[in-house]
């Protein structure tokens, strides 16, 4: 069932386009996150779907209504699209309790709705507060909360999570996916952290430029990224150039199966760092590098290395217990697949066709 | 922003009473603006004399007749300025005016009602307007104000015109912009000529006159001492002596009449004039009957040290009767060349 | 704060507002607001109608002959050079006062905070009339500075303290580990910081100046509003002083121009989110003493020569004002006008501040700049074009409370608008977009959110007009209800016959009333807070 369909919207400001011809379907019941780089237009997206903006052209239905499309702008007040925007936004003035129950019906808001979301969050008791007396990650559990009483056809959320520091962030994020499921909402994150939209969403849409580049499931967006910028937006990539021939590159990196088809010539191909293993040099080893630098992060290290021939490459490890040296001279082979697009360099994202969802 | 949620039901009652007052704007509480009926016993008198001068005398007025005088109290000039806005939508039945100048600007234009003979004839010809629009109530005399200590009696000058002469110089406290000082200069005018004015106010002016808002400033600086003298109208003695709680004789400040039928003696006076709507209204032609009654002219000798109008009426205290003093022989009617004064004035540099 | 930092920058619409608008659902985004602004703006035109038909009667040869004089062009002259010495001098002293009580370690700085402000309470002309009965021959251009400059520069103050005390302290510190002193800082980085708010401040002043009759008169002082008073008193010449009005409503076109384009660039120092954390005190040392010493010299001359002036009156006198009833009376009035006065304003500022707020843009500022035009016109012209408006239009008003509230928000609409705005512009808009992706319709937003968080500057509005209309004088004279007396009509009344003992306790009752309201500007400028930290 889809829930909630955008069709070539485009939405300009004076000279600057910044939604040009977006085409979307987001599912109900689930959560679909809108990635992107700062200016792609995904908080435009968000304020046209919220009926902050008006359309310049395409429509938006919800449910099968048209809410937004030629003539028709359905004022954001009767769209029942909730918004959570960045800093929480709570209204200052009410304690949590009201702010949660404001857009509530009248007689709803002293009903239990308001404490079962509360609890929800996760926040059960906090009704009497203020707004300035809860935590940056409070606010925005209430901010969640009061989006989800009344029961809105859609959630927005805008980068909910990007003004609090990153301890929080982790566990706040799945505390709010759980919150959102056991609703039954429907909902929209809108983020620039390719690490949350994998993380938290049922779904990925990938926005460039005003226009929808790839969507799909998070596991098929980082294993089969539409081109080489997206495989570099969404995950660490090592993209390496290479000629293909019978499914199969020859690339630095040795010979590596292909996956998918690609036709034979010169291509570029991408692996990911995690598809590296490193051993000890030896005589026999196809390829060799050179350990150029280490980057520990605890949970796993990125090592840069110099291959023979140059070319530059980073492999991710996990087993630190006897790390190469820097200098040191290393066997690097590739498990798995690579990707290949034809090369030189791939034809612009924004002309690769919009993949609809769903 | 810490704010209580109280607060957005008090937004809501503010919003509600800033509604309300909308529409409490349209009702139209009070019916100051209705310009009333003929003997309604109400009348609507607008007053550029002071409220603490007349009030008592309204008051009187009130309790003898039955009838109610709504005042609106303004400088003339600002009333004056109000009527001619008016015209005639005009709410106020008469206008009681400081000076006979103003009563002459709206007289010109034609919004005054001729005033009925018997009331006109109490009041000698110089002190009335000829066509009868407007009747004066009580007379003022130009005097020169000196300082008893600063000025021997001896003196004193002869005439208002050797004040220009430079031993005056830095002496002598003038009220350019008062509509009083205007009259007298328009008098020069009419009495010596334009060219004799010009030169009066030009000599004053380099004379550097101590120049001052109004007449009861002088008065107050000439009985400091701090001013030797000052043009202004007789009775302001009896007002500055009133507030320090004596008689004009306890003052420093003393009154010169200028001798010889002077223009400095100049006699102007204060007046009333009705409006052309109430012609006939019986209360309003009551108030200007009650104005030149004897008891409310012994008022204005006895309370505001004014000279009495009205033949047989006892002049204020500690100044000659009016019948003794050697005033000029001008009808106040001449004075009505405003434009020609006040270009004068203007160019003497006496006043912005 | 109340008379407003116009920082309601681009930054705050995000990304929705680059380029030029080119449609008219652009240029007008909030068709009830702007319809409601229009209205608003005019009323505060009424005074202008007025002008252009009663010049236009007068004729061009009339004009001609009362414009192209040397004494026109000496009058504007002075009349500028008194609002340019007052305003730079009420900038001086305004900011120097409110960064000592904000920003440093002075002695007893909230009970100067209040000294401060007091001044707002002071009618000029009381100040003036204090002023030349204690010291003899005070008269002319300086003295009239001198005290312009006492009464009104707590509309610096006042804003500037504000902006002061919410300024990002990040900055300055910036500064300072860039290696510029506390001098450097001050100058490079925190007047910059308050720029918007002391041009706000700045402007209020100068128009105050043009308008000031009080103070110019009874000082004579040789100015604009002085010549219009005059040409009333001289002849009852009504073409000449409106000919005169006209001259002042261009200077105060230039003088709206010249702010117009300091708020443009003051614009980018708004201030960028965050919470708001107070700035370290600067210890004085030694300094306080030359510190305290000025202050306590500025609020001994504001404050301190009208009461003993006062006081001496009082005592010297035997005139005694009317019974208790009457001077209850007469402050009953006061209090009623200058409240109605109050919510007819803020009612008419409301939407204009919000447009101001949330839809700036070319309509919202010519809307804007419109309602000051009036603000430098004397009472008295005011009070003439509301006489027309009400005989010609509004019959059933005329000489009611309501056409005199009208003329009070004609002429204060500016200083409650500021206010509104300032505080609309402070509550960020997501809140009402929020507010309406909930499911509530505009009004309820503007119910339960927008008036809410806007109502601290409605109540400071509300607070400056009502002082301000206690103040009033000329127009009141003019429009008042036949028989009503107020504090200040009383005030004339007895002052203008000598009975000053009957005066002084009208005089003060109006300052202590208006003390009131200005005791809480100061309070809601956080002026009156505990330590910050």
């Amino acid at each position: 069932m889809s829930e909630v369909v955008l069709t070539g919207v485009v939405k300009r400001y004076g000279p600057v386009t910044a939604l040009d011809g977006v085409d979307l379907t987001v599912p109900a019941g689930a959560l679909t996150a809108v990635l992107g780089p700062s200016g792609c237009g995904k908080t435009t997206l968000l304020r046209c779907l919220a009926g902050f903006e008006r359309l310049d052209a395409g429509t938006i239905r919800v449910h099968g209504l048209q809410v937004a499309g030629p003539g028709r702008h359905l004022p954001a007040h009767r769209r029942r699209i909730a918004v959570v925007p960045q800093e929480g936004a709570l209204f200052p003035h009410l304690t949590v309790a009201a702010n949660v129950a404001y857009g509530l019906d009248r007689a709803a808001r002293h009903g239990d709705r308001v404490d079962e979301v509360l609890a929800l969050v996760g926040l059960a008791g906090y009704g009497d507060r203020m707004p300035h007396q809860l935590s940056g990650g409070q606010q925005q559990r209430v901010a969640v909360a009061r989006a989800l009483a009344p029961r809105p056809s859609l959630v927005l959320l805008d980068e909910p999570f990007s003004a609090l520091d990153a301890g929080l962030r982790a566990g706040l994020r799945h505390d709010i996916r759980e919150a959102l499921r056991a609703d039954g909402a429907t909902a929209v994150l809108v983020t620039h952290d390719q690490g949350e939209a994998l993380s938290v969403a049922d779904r990925v849409v990938v926005l460039r430029s005003g226009r929808v580049v790839q969507s799909g499931s998070p596991t098929a967006l980082y294993r089969e990224p539409a081109d080489q910028w997206v495989a570099g937006f969404v995950g660490d990539a090592v993209l390496l150039p290479a000629v293909a021939a019978d499914g199969a590159a020859r690339t630095p990196l040795g010979v590596l199966p292909i996956s998918g088809a690609t036709p034979d010539g010169p291509v570029t191909v991408l692996v990911r760092p995690e598809q590296l293993r490193l051993t000890p040099a030896s005589t026999d080893a196809a390829v060799t590098a050179t350990v150029l630098r280490h980057d520990f992060h605890g949970h796993d290290a990125l090592i840069a290395l110099r291959l023979a021939d140059g070319t530059r490459v980073t492999a991710r490890i996990w087993d630190e217990a006897d790390p190469a040296p820097v200098g040191a001279e290393v066997a690097v082979h590739v498990e798995g697949r690579a990707r290949a697009w034809p090369a030189p360099p791939s034809p612009a994202p924004v002309d690769t066709p919009a993949l609809p969802v769903g | 922003m810490p704010v209580p949620a109280r607060r957005s039901l008090a937004a809501v009652a503010a919003a509600g009473l800033l509604s309300f007052g909308l529409v409490a704007c349209g009702s139209g509480e009070d019916d100051a603006g209705d310009p009333g009926k003929a003997g309604d016993k109400i009348i609507t008198v607008y007053s550029g004399r002071n409220e603490n001068l007349v009030k008592p005398l309204l008051d009187k007025f009130s309790q003898q007749t039955g009838i109610t005088v709504k005042t609106r109290y303004a400088t003339t000039a600002q009333l004056a300025a109000q009527l001619l806005e008016e015209g005639d939508k005009s709410p106020a039945d008469a206008f009681f005016a400081q000076d006979a100048g103003a009563l002459g600007a709206v007289a010109k234009r034609d919004m005054f009602a001729p005033l009925p003979a018997a009331d006109l004839e109490k009041v000698p010809q110089a002190y009335r307007a000829r066509n009868g629009q407007w009747v004066g109530v009580s007379a003022r005399a130009r005097v020169l104000t000196y300082n008893a200590d600063a000025v021997p009696t001896a003196e004193l000058p002869k005439s208002v015109f050797e004040l220009t002469d430079p031993k005056w110089k830095g002496k002598v406290g003038v009220a350019p912009t008062n509509a009083s000082f205007q009259a007298f200069v328009t008098a020069i005018r009419v009495q010596h000529g334009d060219q004799k004015a010009k030169d009066f106010l030009a000599g004053l002016k380099a004379n550097e006159p101590q120049i001052r808002d109004n007449n009861v400033k002088i008065v107050e600086d000439v009985d400091k001492g701090t001013i030797p003298v000052g043009l202004v109208n007789h009775y302001y003695l009896g007002e500055i002596a009133k507030e320090k709680g004596t008689t004009p004789d306890g003052l420093k400040a003393k009154l010169h009449f200028f001798p010889g039928g002077d223009t400095g003696a100049l006699v102007n006076v204060a007046g009333v004039g009705v409006l052309k709507r109430s012609a006939e209204d019986p209360d309003t032609r009551a108030f200007v009957d009650f104005l030149l009654n004897p008891e409310s002219q012994k008022h204005f000798a006895e309370q505001t040290f004014e000279y009495p109008v009205v033949a047989g009426i006892a002049a204020p205290a500690g100044v000659p009767p009016l019948t003794d003093l050697d005033t000029p022989d001008i009808d106040l009617n001449d004075l009505d060349t405003l434009d020609a004064t006040i270009t004068l004035i203007k160019d003497s540099g006496l006043v912005p | 704060m109340t008379v407003t930092t116009p920082d309601a920058g681009p930054a705050r619409n995000g990304p929705a507002r680059f380029g030029v608008p080119g449609r008219l659902r652009r240029l007008a985004p909030r068709p009830a607001l702007l319809v409601a602004s229009t209205a608003a703006v005019a009323v505060a035109l009424v005074p202008l109608v007025y002008l252009a038909v009663r010049t236009a009667e007068a004729g061009a040869e009339r004009i001609g002959a009362e414009l192209w004089t040397e004494r026109v062009g000496l009058l504007a002259a002075r009349s500028l050079g008194l609002a340019a010495v007052v305003t730079a001098a009420c900038v001086v002293l305004g900011v120097g006062t409110a960064w000592l009580v904000t920003r440093t370690d002075l002695p007893g700085r909230r009970f100067f905070a209040v000294l401060a402000a007091l001044p707002l309470a002071v009618p000029t002309y009381i100040a003036a009339f204090a002023w030349v009965s204690t010291v003899d021959r005070l008269e002319g251009f300086w003295p009239a500075a001198l005290v312009l400059t006492l009464c009104s520069y707590p509309y610096v103050f006042l804003p500037v303290a504000a902006a002061l005390r919410g300024a990002d302290p990040a900055q300055e510190e910036v500064s300072r580990s860039l290696g510029r002193g506390d001098w450097r800082t001050f100058t490079d980085v925190t007047l910059r910081q308050i720029r918007p708010a002391t041009a706000a401040g700045a402007l209020l002043v100068a128009l105050y100046v043009l308008a000031d009759f009080g103070a110019v008169s009874i000082l004579r002082a040789d100015t604009f509003t002085r010549a219009i008073f005059v040409a009333f008193d001289l002849g009852f010449d009504r073409t000449g002083a409106l000919v005169l009005s006209c001259v002042l409503v261009a200077l105060t076109v230039l003088l709206l121009a010249g702010e117009t384009a300091t708020r443009r660039r003051g614009a980018r120092y708004a201030r960028l989110g965050g919470a708001r954390r107070p700035a370290n005190r600067l210890r004085l040392g030694a300094a306080r003493w030359p510190a305290l010493a000025a202050l306590v010299a500025v609020a001994v001359l504001a404050l301190g020569v009208p009461a003993v002036s006062l006081a001496r009156r009082l005592v010297s006198g035997v005139s005694r004002p009317g019974a208790l009833t009457e001077v209850a009376t007469a402050a009953g009035n006061s209090l009623w006008l200058s409240l109605a006065g109050a919510a007819l304003t803020m009612l008419l500022a409301l939407p204009l501040g919000l447009l101001t707020a949330r839809a700036p843009g070319p309509v919202a500022t010519v809307l804007d700049r419109l309602a000051y035009l009036a603000h430098a016109l004397p009472g008295v012209v005011i009070g003439l074009s509301l006489i027309f408006f009400g005989i010609t239009v509004a019959r059933p008003l005329y000489q009611t409370s309501w056409l005199l509230a009208l003329a009070y928000a004609t002429l204060f609409l500016p200083l409650a608008v500021g206010s509104v705005a300032g505080a609309a512009a402070q509550a960020p808009p997501g809140l009402e977009e929020v507010a309406r992706s909930l499911g509530r319709g505009p009004l309820a937003v503007l119910r339960t959110v927008t008036l809410p968080l806007t109502l601290p500057g409605i109540g400071a509005g509300a607070a400056l007009v009502f002082l301000t209309g206690m103040k009033e004088l000329p127009a009141t004279l003019l429009l008042r209800p036949t028989g009503t007396d107020t504090l200040a009509t009383e005030l004339w009344t007895a002052t203008s016959v000598g009975a000053y003992a009957a005066a002084a306790p009208y005089a003060a009752l109006l300052v202590a009333i208006s003390a009131l309201p200005t005791w809480w500007l100061v309070a809601r400028g956080g002026l009156l807070d505990k330590e910050d930290r």
